[in-house]
């Protein structure tokens, strides 16, 4: 996209192209950046307004409907303006940088993340072959902006909010890893467009269906994935009935949706990022784009809408994704600080890990998983590839494998 | 002017961010803004991880030094955060002594830097070798490393996942819930789930 | 009450490094009403409770020595303001005692309809706000819907949806409209649906049994040496229900009416319906039983509801004409205790041979409930403070008066 700029400028505009490369590359990045920052702003607008309606109608009641027409879809929006004019308050006693700057860096770390997550092929901020692991290592900043806010209030509540948000989302980054690598080891890389790429095919390519071990992990990460950020029953730190807010009792207006977006930012990355590891990321249950021949080889359009289906097929999975943990906040009552540790350490971590044994074996001793094994095909002809032997691609690397 | 080297924009940015904010670790007083400065130093650190092609060591670099080792740290610094500890201001003999160590050492390492006739930038600038980082670091570390015809480093890792673990179980020993002498009805260490 | 932290600046100045004075309310979202409880905590474990009350006191008691008692229930009304019915019945009951008067038989199945229906409004408000406190929002709103509905037929009856004085000494203001036996028995016929979903958000939830179980175990012994009573005392295994074992005048009320004291006895709970179990874990006495007996009260309301329909249906007499505005009181003095959703709340009234008294006292159940509070709380986790409060179920309006 930078060329396209480059060319452009020095052909259009005239420009010489000392300034038109630099300038090339910064509308790009800019539009980059503009895309990606949308899909958090705008996510967060659509998942804020699918929570009130779905926990609405969880409580026998509509939620919004004036807003936007019968179903309300601006009422976030008008949330959004209201929080914008509101006063700009700050406890006397508080520490105003860092009070000031623990917003911005929740926002950040849920926003980073985004980077390096793909939602179609090719599709992607930036192609990181460590994505996944960029992706668990940026989410646990997000506690950062936790813990400054709930110092910087200045406030014993929000102290305590923040220290146990803390303690829980370290604790439960543990079992995210261990289950964030049993798809990675059926992969054999942390490229997730090339997970995503894998699981091409039929719905029995997915990784879930690979073997009963990976079933479980789903699960399981789903369940620490909940309490990484911090929904209920995990959400503790923002504990309304105890702690009025926890760690943002003392945040108003803007600041305080900074924090809201981050959540809701956080909650779509951790879905989306289900959906790839386990759910097939952009390729659907029926391989429908390769069947009505929406791919590359057919020129560069019909490989764009094939990408762009794609990406919606990712979207309505996590959008499924961010709506159980929607339906899960609306029915459970809240753990507490000492049950949600326990069941960390007793209960996900040991399953955690005895899948991830389990799921070592399997590949093992069934390397192409169990269709391989039984030569089992879709319609189209193609058969479950062997998953990378680890000892193959211990050979000199000729750089085009991984 | 010439064409802006986009990779030595990148590098001068993250390490003059890395500098800015250590500098800033130093000269604050306020112990919890010197944990975040630690915060942002180490990130930009981590960028220049990134620039150099390791995007492995990046991320880890992230995931331990920022998000684990930070946290332990804040943590610990709040939790010390009384009255007389917030602000912790160095006199003029301290300062004169840490310039005089810091300068000895920034002295030594510019020399040793400058010494280098040719940064190589290694027969591993390429994007396709960088791909295979993080197979080429677990490869290393299980002691398989057939490409460089040496044994890998198995026996360190198991010696550090093993001093890992004594850490692990000196600190939740000393960590521990002390009993008292009598049981008593308050004592939430007696208190089961 | 411990009297070394009463003063309320003493708030920072902790010598000991470690332990943290917190302040939770008076305005605080699960604190019922506006309590203040100061919690004296070690990180987040509590070590002590006390609680401010006072807040909400209205010298209920002063005013009712400047009115009749007719004139007087509208205070009644606002101290449980969730059971405002239930206060109006005690207080009128208090009044006939002291006339020595006596209600038609269609006023006592009236009186026993209303009474249990405010019984199972105030114990949905209870068990919503209860869910509200451990996080879980629906079964509030659940029950929110149908104590709109109870409220609605209030409001047929006699106008008003909170603040009653319907029930008056001499009967009640007026007779049930035409048809509301009808909409009334449409109401509890689809009731059961609900607790049933009620059951399943909560008392069978295994998050709810977690937070529940084992947390603020209240023994007999302690729960009567302070005062304890209603689902509290019965909650600990203490069989002591006033509209069986209370006075006369109370008793004869629910004469002749089939129904179960919800206790548990000999290790088990009534079996006259189709009950939850109860969770292996739980212990006779914390927050799990005192919940479970308001729930299963409620099923019991029901049935008595019905049966007092039938009876009102074919009573003689009327609703109980009122007693006169400035009727004479006989000089005397009385107490009565009436079994109210929260407890034994008594009324005690002093007359000196006019139509105003001389003193009249209430007698708050929910107070003596409280105060076992810091008892209860000693040790345990911060997040289990709500969840004990909260299975007390106090109104603050009823303790300060």
């Amino acid at each position: 996209m930078a060329e396209f700029f480059t060319t452009n400028l020095i052909e259009y505009v005239s420009l010489s192209e000392a300034w038109a490369t630099p300038l090339g590359y910064i509308l790009a990045a800019m539009i980059h950046i503009a895309l990606l920052l949308n899909v958090v702003a705008v996510g967060a607008l659509g998942f804020i307004w699918l929570e009130r309606k779905v926990a609405g109608r969880i409580q026998d009641r509509l939620g919004p409907t004036r807003v936007g027409g019968r179903f309300g879809w601006l009422q976030t929006l008008a949330d959004g303006l209201k929080l914008i004019t509101k006063e700009d308050l700050m406890p006397a006693a508080a520490d105003p940088f860092l009070f000031r700057v623990a917003p911005y860096v929740a926002f950040c770390a849920s926003f980073a993340a985004y980077l390096a997550l793909p939602f179609a092929t090719g599709w992607v901020g930036q192609h990181l072959n460590v994505a996944v692991f960029f992706i668990l290592a940026v989410l646990g900043i997000e506690v950062f902006g936790v813990i400054l806010a709930g110092y910087g209030s200045a406030s014993k509540w929000s102290l305590f909010g923040a220290m146990r948000e803390a303690a829980q989302v370290v604790s439960y980054e543990v079992p995210l890893g261990l289950c964030v690598i049993v798809p990675v080891m059926i992969a054999g890389t942390m490229d997730l467009i090339a997970i995503g790429d894998m699981q091409a095919g039929m719905v029995w390519n997915w990784f879930i269906f690979h073997d009963p071990f990976t079933f479980i992990t789903f699960w399981v990460f789903f369940t620490c994935a909940t309490a990484s950020v911090n929904r209920a029953p995990f959400d503790l730190a923002e504990a309304e009935s105890e702690l009025v807010a926890g760690f943002h009792t003392e945040y108003s207006g803007l600041r305080w949706s900074f924090f809201f977006m981050a959540e809701y930012g956080s909650m779509f990355l951790v879905s989306v990022l289900a959906a790839i590891l386990f759910f097939g990321g952009w390729n659907g249950p029926i391989p429908i784009t390769e069947i009505i021949g929406l791919n590359e080889t057919n020129g560069a359009l019909a490989g764009y809408v094939g990408n762009l289906l794609g990406m919606t097929n990712l979207i309505i999975k996590a959008s499924l994704g961010v709506t159980v943990m929607i339906w899960v906040r609306w029915s459970f009552p809240r753990l507490r600080i000492d049950q949600v540790i326990t069941t960390c350490l007793k209960y996900c971590t040991p399953i955690a890990a005895m899948m991830f044994l389990g799921a070592a074996l399997w590949i093992l001793y069934l390397p192409g998983g169990l269709w391989a094994t039984l030569r089992l095909s879709d319609p189209l002809g193609h058969t479950r590839e062997a998953a990378p032997d680890q000892q193959a691609a211990a050979m000199p690397a000729d750089g085009e494998r991984e | 002017m010439d064409q802006i080297n986009w990779h030595t924009f990148f590098f001068l940015l993250s390490a003059l961010g890395a500098c800015t904010f250590a500098l800033m670790v130093v000269f604050t007083s306020n112990i919890v803004r010197m944990a975040f400065f630690l915060v942002l130093s180490l990130t930009s650190t981590a960028g220049l991880f990134f620039l150099a092609g390791a995007d492995f060591v990046g991320a880890m670099q992230i995931m331990i030094y920022v998000g684990g080792t930070m946290v332990l740290l804040v943590f610990g610094v709040m939790l010390t955060a009384q009255e007389r500890f917030v602000s912790l201001k160095t006199s003029g003999g301290t300062w004169s002594l840490a310039a005089l160590a810091g300068g000895a050492l920034l002295a030594v390492l510019l020399q040793t830097a400058f010494s280098v006739d040719d940064w190589k930038a290694g027969d591993t600038a390429q994007a396709g070798q960088s791909q295979t980082t993080a197979t080429r670091i677990g490869l290393g570390l299980l002691g398989a490393r057939f490409d460089e015809g040496t044994s890998g480093y198995l026996l360190p890792f198991e010696i550090v996942s093993i001093h890992l673990l004594v850490v692990l179980i000196g600190a939740a020993y000393l960590a521990r819930a002390k009993r008292r002498a009598k049981p008593s009805a308050d004592n939430p260490a007696d208190r089961s789930d | 009450m411990s009297t070394d932290v009463d003063d309320p600046r003493i708030v920072e100045f902790d010598v000991r490094t470690d332990e943290m004075l917190v302040n939770m309310g008076p305005q605080h979202p699960s604190t019922h009403g506006v309590l203040r409880l100061v919690l004296r905590t070690d990180g987040e474990i509590v070590s002590e409770v006390t609680p401010h009350i006072g807040y909400l006191h209205r010298c209920a008691e002063k005013i009712g020595e400047n009115l009749t008692p007719r004139q007087w229930i509208p205070y009644t009304d606002r101290m449980d303001y969730l059971a405002g019915m239930n206060m109006n019945l005690g207080w009128s009951l208090t009044v006939e005692k002291l006339l020595n008067y006596e209600l038609p038989e269609k006023a006592r199945h009236l009186r026993v309809i209303i009474a249990e229906l405010n019984r199972i409004a105030s114990h949905f408000v209870g068990m919503g706000a209860y869910g509200l406190d451990l996080g879980t929002f629906s079964p509030f709103l659940y029950a929110f819907r149908e104590r709109e509905k109870i409220l609605d037929l209030f409001e047929d009856a006699c106008g008003a949806r909170l603040t009653y004085s319907y029930i008056t000494p001499g009967g009640a203001t007026d007779d049930l409209p035409a048809g509301w036996l009808k909409k009334c028995e449409t109401f509890l016929d689809q009731l059961l649906a609900v607790i049933d979903e009620c059951h399943t958000l909560l008392t069978t939830n295994e998050i709810f049994i977690r937070r529940t179980v084992n947390v603020g175990v209240l023994s007999p012994e302690m729960a009567i040496n302070y005062g304890c009573t209603g689902p509290v005392l019965r909650g600990s295994g203490v069989d002591h229900d006033l509209r069986r074992d209370g006075e006369e005048r109370y008793t004869e009320m629910y004469d002749g009416y089939a129904f179960e004291v919800i206790c548990e006895t000999d290790g088990h709970y009534p079996s006259d319906h189709d009950y939850p179990p109860v969770p292996e874990s739980a212990v006779l006495g914390d927050c799990w039983h005192r919940f479970y007996v308001r729930m299963l009260e409620v099923i019991q309301a029901m049935d008595l509801i019905r049966q007092a329909m039938d009876r009102y249906s074919t009573a003689e007499g009327d609703y109980g004409v009122p007693i006169k505005l400035f009727e004479k009181l006989p000089k005397g003095e009385v107490y009565l205790e009436t079994e109210c959703p929260r407890g034994q709340m008594g009324f005690y009234l002093v007359s000196d041979g006019t139509s105003i008294p001389w003193r009249t006292r209430a007698r708050s159940s929910c107070f003596s409930n409280l105060s076992v509070t810091e008892e209860l709380c000693r040790g345990v986790l911060l997040a289990d403070v709500p969840a004990v409060v909260g299975s007390l179920d106090i109104v603050m309006g009823e303790i300060d008066r």
